[in-house]
């Protein structure tokens, strides 16, 4: 088999596969769950299905698709799927996020917070980077999604060692999809991040990585297919020492969102309060004052405070 | 079990940090790196290019 040959099946390969695990995530109801996976499946396949069908009809029937044109559909339809796929990885990421997280409900909020500002951030300095004197126009356009994609894939990595490391607290084993996701993701970010460091180095080994990208790329899905296709295990029951630093950041994390109370220290017109109220604060007060000054302020009382009571609607 | 999946994930983890420390960024070099997760060609050159970047091959 030659290399186009491989490049060529593998090419194939990857809607069929991609395809198929949108059945496995459709047929198992978790499709609202992991929405933006289906979302990026659904865009792969879609953007597979055109450039293949594009590469297919300026190669064999010219007559149908002229070169040109089809280069030139190829070239928006590869860009904008890319720039889609770069975002819908972000998502990916920041859902299965909050799926691991959802029993640390504190936790989870923090960790949501942080994880907004770190994509914020991220998308700015991908725009930032992009920024050249030698890129412009559309080089500046393929720069800033490519380094959103590598942007992506360093937090793919960054997610995927938290749900490794930290799977026994959150109630997960590694059967469970949020792992075999959060791997899958993995998988692909590191082969995209060895193909751009591969390709900054040397482009002649373009079609050898295209191989190893391929394989990737289909062995990922496959690992998902797997996942979707077994009933997965149910989430165990959390238990955490009273001492676990999880518990604690999670209750801390709690306290953190909550709405303060509000104490009136003064400007308080006696029309707030109802008669039964004055009458208790009226007693109450009576009660903790000495006698001699009780005779005093019944005697101011008596003319005073039946003026405020009044005052107050019934 | 735990050990080899934890190794694995460790291994991928230490291969991608590695791998990012590598890519020259789009700063210092006017050739972009582009690396998508998939075996289609990646069109480089320009939308009005005269050969249509070779599709026809």
């Amino acid at each position: 088999m030659t290399q186009d040959t491989l490049v060529s099946t593998l090419s194939y390969l990857e809607p069929i596969l991609c395809g198929m695990v949108l059945t496995l995530v459709l047929r198992s109801k978790e499709a609202k769950r992991y929405r933006y996976l289906v979302a990026l499946l659904g865009v792969k396949v879609l953007s597979s299905a055109t450039c293949l069908g594009i590469l297919y009809s300026a190669a064999s029937w010219r007559h149908v698709l002229e070169p040109h044109i089809a280069y030139h559909i190829y070239f928006y339809v590869y860009w904008i799927s890319y720039a889609l796929e770069a975002l819908l990885s972000l998502l990916v990421i920041y859902s299965i996020f909050k799926l691991a997280m959802a029993p640390l409900k504190g936790l989870q909020t923090l960790g949501i917070l942080v994880f907004r500002w770190v994509a914020v951030i991220s998308i700015a300095v991908a725009m930032g980077v992009a920024f050249s004197p030698h890129l412009n126009g559309i080089k500046f356009v393929v720069a800033m999604i490519t380094q959103l994609q590598q942007t992506s894939s360093i937090l793919t990595l960054c997610l995927l060692l938290f749900v490794c490391f930290a799977i026994r607290p959150m109630g997960l084993s590694h059967r469970s999809r949020i792992f075999g996701i959060s791997f899958g993701l993995g998988l692909l970010a590191v082969t995209n991040l060895v193909q751009s460091a591969w390709l900054s180095h040397g482009s002649d080994m373009k079609a050898t990585f295209s191989i190893v990208n391929g394989i990737a790329v289909c062995l990922t899905l496959f690992v998902w297919s797997a996942y979707f296709a077994f009933p997965e295990p149910k989430r165990r029951l959390i238990v955490l020492p009273t001492t676990s630093p999880f518990l604690r950041w999670n209750q801390i994390s709690m306290a953190l969102g909550d709405e303060p109370g509000y104490v009136a220290v003064g400007g308080i017109p006696p029309e707030l309060f109802a008669p039964a109220e004055l009458e208790v604060m009226r007693r109450a007060s009576s009660k903790m004052a000495p006698p001699e000054a009780i005779n005093e302020r019944q005697s101011s009382l008596s003319a005073g405070s039946s003026a405020i009571i009044h005052s107050i609607p019934a | 079990m735990k050990t080899i999946v934890r190794t694995a994930v460790a291994a991928l983890v230490l291969t991608g940090a590695f791998a990012s420390t590598q890519i020259s960024s789009a700063t210092t070099s006017s050739k972009v790196a582009v690396a998508r997760n998939s075996a289609m060609p990646v069109p480089m050159c320009a939308p009005d290019d005269p050969n249509a970047c070779g599709i026809a091959r």
